[in-house]
């Protein structure tokens, strides 16, 4: 099930190898990581999904597969991160059954109430500030937004987008229960300090 | 081979892959294509649209398995099992690089598995992992493939069929009038994509490959 909050998320870098990524990460202290790899092929994914899955269960954290459903399902992963134009909730709750995590993205609130109605697990908010991780369509959603969002839909909410050491603790205070990020962690000189290092901050933020 | 599939089914011969070239069009080539295909001839149709996203896959899907096909026809997706079960789809067509069969199959073992096989070394790993049918090409120029170097010529189409008792698609630059080359070489059938890209005739063209296999 979920982590206790508030928790760090890591998700992989297009660019980089994901498995030295996800153990630096969860040396780190990372909860959860998201094997997001848009450009991989399926035998790929596979590979590190199991690998990941492994150094996961290992450091008692969570394996996310984004968007492929068939992956996560081949590789017993914990759950998918379903995107707006992924596969609908509904349609991947059916074939993962109850007990796997599907957490999904939203940039709107009335995205997010959906998302829960659908059968969400979680919902990754954002993105918050400004990201170059992304090519985004739209303008940066700001912390208030993640605030009204926190109040309103009672799932974890993981902020994700433009997160750093400064700003991971506000999101915190604001309601969040988890922060997501990828360069703030992968392109760090060390991973495993930089997940470290938010975890700490993100946890003194709600002692 | 080692296939474990639990109902066995007959492989229609002709086998159409979806183009998906214009991702503007959303699949409706292929769903205006679905319910022109002639009605006494079942086909293998493998929706391919690396355009789409995986939802606007899985709509398409949906509305594809809701037109009445002809008797026999299977719809299958292009690598994404999820897609295939949540439309209910026939099977799944698995590019060499994708996840394997042997992985995939536990989890729905109803499905059909194919397999692209393009190298003697890739056949035999398709045929450990329990492969239904495969996919081999391509068998004579193509413009689609030309980047990947010459075609893999008839000869070795007529090897590869030697090699496996698996039913084997020739794929790959073919028309009603080399079709029953392939045929010869022992193909079980025929498989193209660009060929059923001239919308008008479509029915005609399936119609005269049927004819041309000389089956």
């Amino acid at each position: 099930m979920m982590p206790s909050s508030p928790f760090l998320c890591v998700i992989t870098d297009e660019t980089l190898s994901p498995l030295s990524l996800a153990e630096q990460a969860l040396k780190g202290g990372a909860a959860m990581i998201q094997l997001r790899h848009k450009h991989a092929s399926g035998s790929q994914l596979f590979s590190w999904a199991v690998a990941i899955r492994k150094l996961c269960q290992q450091h008692q954290a969570l394996c996310i597969i984004n968007d492929r459903v068939d992956i996560a399902m081949a590789s017993q992963a914990d759950g998918v991160h379903l995107g707006q134009q992924d596969m609908p909730i509904k349609a991947a709750r059916k074939l993962l059954g109850q007990d796997r995590i599907i957490g999904v993205s939203a940039s709107s609130i009335k995205e997010a109430m959906q998302a829960k109605k659908d059968g969400a697990n979680y919902i990754g908010f954002g993105h918050i500030f400004p990201t170059a991780s992304k090519d985004k369509e739209y303008a940066p959603l700001g912390p208030e937004t993640l605030r009204q969002a926190a109040a309103h839909i009672s799932l974890p909410i993981v902020a994700i987008g433009g997160i750093s050491l400064e700003n991971a603790a506000s999101l915190i205070s604001l309601g969040a229960s988890a922060v997501a990020v990828i360069s703030a962690v992968s392109r760090a000189n060390d991973p495993t300090l930089a997940a470290h290092n938010l975890l700490c901050a993100i946890q003194k933020s709600r002692s | 081979m080692n296939s474990n599939r639990t109902t066995t089914v007959t492989l229609p011969r002709i086998y159409f892959v979806s183009s998906g070239e214009e991702s503007a069009d959303k699949g409706k080539l292929l769903l205006n294509q679905l319910t022109r295909l002639p009605r006494s001839l079942p086909c293998m149709v493998q929706i391919r649209e690396k355009k789409l996203s995986a939802k606007e896959l899985l709509t398409l899907a949906l509305k594809a398995r809701e037109i009445e096909l002809p008797e026999g026809t299977l719809l299958l997706m292009n690598e994404r099992l999820d897609l295939a079960l949540a439309a209910g789809l026939d099977g799944v067509h698995l590019p060499e690089n994708a996840c394997s069969a042997k992985l995939l199959r536990p989890l729905a073992p109803k499905l059909i598995y194919g397999c692209s096989v393009h190298s003697f070394s890739a056949l035999r790993i398709v045929e450990e992992a329990g492969a239904d049918y495969l996919l081999f090409g391509p068998v004579f120029d193509t413009p689609s493939k030309r980047v990947y170097g010459a075609p893999q010529g008839l000869e070795k189409l007529g090897t590869i069929c030697k090699k496996t008792s698996l039913p084997v698609f020739a794929l790959g630059g073919i028309t009603p009038k080399n079709a029953a080359l392939c045929m010869a070489k022992g193909a079980y059938g025929i498989a193209a994509l660009s060929l059923f890209q001239e919308s008008c005739r479509f029915a005609d063209t399936i119609e005269e490959l049927y004819f041309n296999m000389n089956l």
